[in-house]
């Protein structure tokens, strides 16, 4: 049987698929990223594979690496914790208070890849809603905040790092009462807006996510200041960059954080 | 042209590019080559049977399948770079590789040098064209270092690339010479 060719004229055709393309560009996003959450849940095997090659070959951490970051990390945690704990027994010394994180659920989740460049810092991860994780909840790894959640599907969900150009985290410096909106830049690091000169910043101090009601009920460490120089286009203030306290490119497990998890999930 | 043959190379491509990649990203931009690039310029190089229609004694190209194969392509890059505004690089890879297919009836990329400054070339278009439509969605912010170190990385990778490309789709690119 003679094969039945549709001819169609090249103009034609290439406008159809221009059609084809805005639409899809002006359809919604929450539709139009199931595309990309079926793409890595189909292909999860290998992208896990193709990550765990990468971060083999690339990065030899010396042994106890890890482990020495998280212990720090905890410890960074606990004392600011304990800290808090101080305020609030002096502020209600009367008053019953609950302990920070009690109640909340810890979400183990592998890392399934990461986009990692100049102008997206994320990561996609293998647990979504059905799991307990939410739009917006904090995410940890080595015992530190990287990011908040972006975008859940029923069994994945889109993590964006701290140093994401368009992530913007609240964050604290150790050791100051003042708070402010710390932003990205996609360079493997963020920065703290709006900082007098007058504070005494210096480079080694820790930086802490500030907590946010039904998201983090007490400040957890989110990085460190790397770098804390004059500001070039207003001298009053300090151009200070924050680096994560851990390797975001190396991590494989995170733990995205719900304070007020289904009883199944708690702590 | 080989359909089935195709499907599987764009669906290689796609996970190679989104998980294989980062072993050879250089610098702290993680620029990676763009393998949907490289496909991109292949095709719009190679993919063009010769038409039925052509005059006698000569012969035209169809761009028909190269028009295709590039907002194929452009769909597969933008599926395979999770959470990018959908869309973006389905027009862009399109309008590019749709004009690279028509200047190509006129023009022949030979050798290496010159099928790696149409990489180039096309990769600059293509990022540029991407990051507009995409600012215009607020997505992300145009980084023209990004792009340009993108193209280039992919124009140095990617005529090597087009021997495998030509052997797996059974495609004899020394009949495309002038």
């Amino acid at each position: 049987m003679a094969r039945k060719h549709i001819k169609v004229a090249q103009g034609m055709l290439f406008i159809w698929l221009m059609l084809a393309g805005l639409i899809l560009l002006l359809s919604p996003q929450n539709i139009t990223g199931k595309f990309g959450f079926a793409f890595a849940r189909i292909f999860r095997w290998p992208l896990t594979i193709g990550r765990g090659i990468s971060l083999a070959r690339t990065y030899q951490l010396p042994e106890g690496t890890t482990t020495k970051t998280e212990l720090e990390n905890h410890l960074a945690n606990l004392a600011q914790q304990l800290l808090q704990e101080h305020q609030r027994v002096e502020e209600f010394a009367r008053l019953r208070v609950r302990f920070p994180l009690e109640g909340a659920a810890l979400v183990p989740a592998s890392v399934v890849t990461s986009l990692l460049d100049a102008s997206r810092s994320e990561l996609v991860i293998n647990m979504g809603r059905d799991d307990g994780v939410e739009e917006h909840q904090f995410v940890l790894a080595n015992n530190s905040i990287i990011g908040t959640v972006l975008r859940v599907e029923p069994r994945q969900a889109r993590v964006r790092l701290l140093t994401d150009p368009a992530s913007k985290i609240e964050a604290r410096i150790e050791n100051l009462k003042i708070y402010r909106v710390m932003y990205g830049t996609g360079a493997n690091s963020a920065k703290i807006p709006n900082i007098s000169r007058k504070h005494k910043i210096t480079k080694g101090l820790r930086v802490f996510a500030c907590t946010k009601p039904g998201f983090l009920d007490t400040p957890l460490i989110i990085g460190t200041v790397t770098k804390c120089v004059k500001d070039d286009e207003k001298p009053l203030l300090w151009d200070i960059t924050v680096e994560p306290v851990c390797d975001i490119q190396t991590l494989t497990r995170v733990y995205t954080i719900a304070m007020n998890p289904p009883q199944e999930l708690r702590l | 042209m080989r359909w089935l043959r195709f499907t599987v190379l764009v669906v290689v491509v796609a996970v190679l590019q989104a998980g294989f990649l980062d072993r050879i990203a250089l610098t702290q931009l993680n620029i990676k080559p763009d393998l949907f690039l490289v496909l991109l310029v292949f095709f719009a190089l190679y993919g063009l049977p010769k038409s039925k229609a052509a005059p006698a004694g000569g012969y035209r190209f169809d761009i028909s399948p190269a028009i295709i194969t590039s907002f194929v392509i452009g769909f597969a890059a933008d599926i395979a770079v999770i959470g990018s505004a959908m869309g973006t690089r389905m027009l862009s890879f399109g309008i590019v590789g749709s004009l690279l297919a028509y200047l190509h009836r006129v023009i022949a990329a030979r050798k290496m040098l010159y099928q790696a400054f149409v990489i180039f070339v096309a990769g600059l278009a293509a990022g540029l064209l991407h990051g507009f439509l995409t600012s215009l969605k607020g997505a992300a912010v145009l980084n023209f270092r990004l792009i340009a170190c993108t193209a280039l990385y992919s124009a140095i990778l990617g005529p090597f690339l087009f021997l495998p490309c030509a052997w797996w789709m059974r495609i004899r690119t020394h009949q495309f010479r002038r």
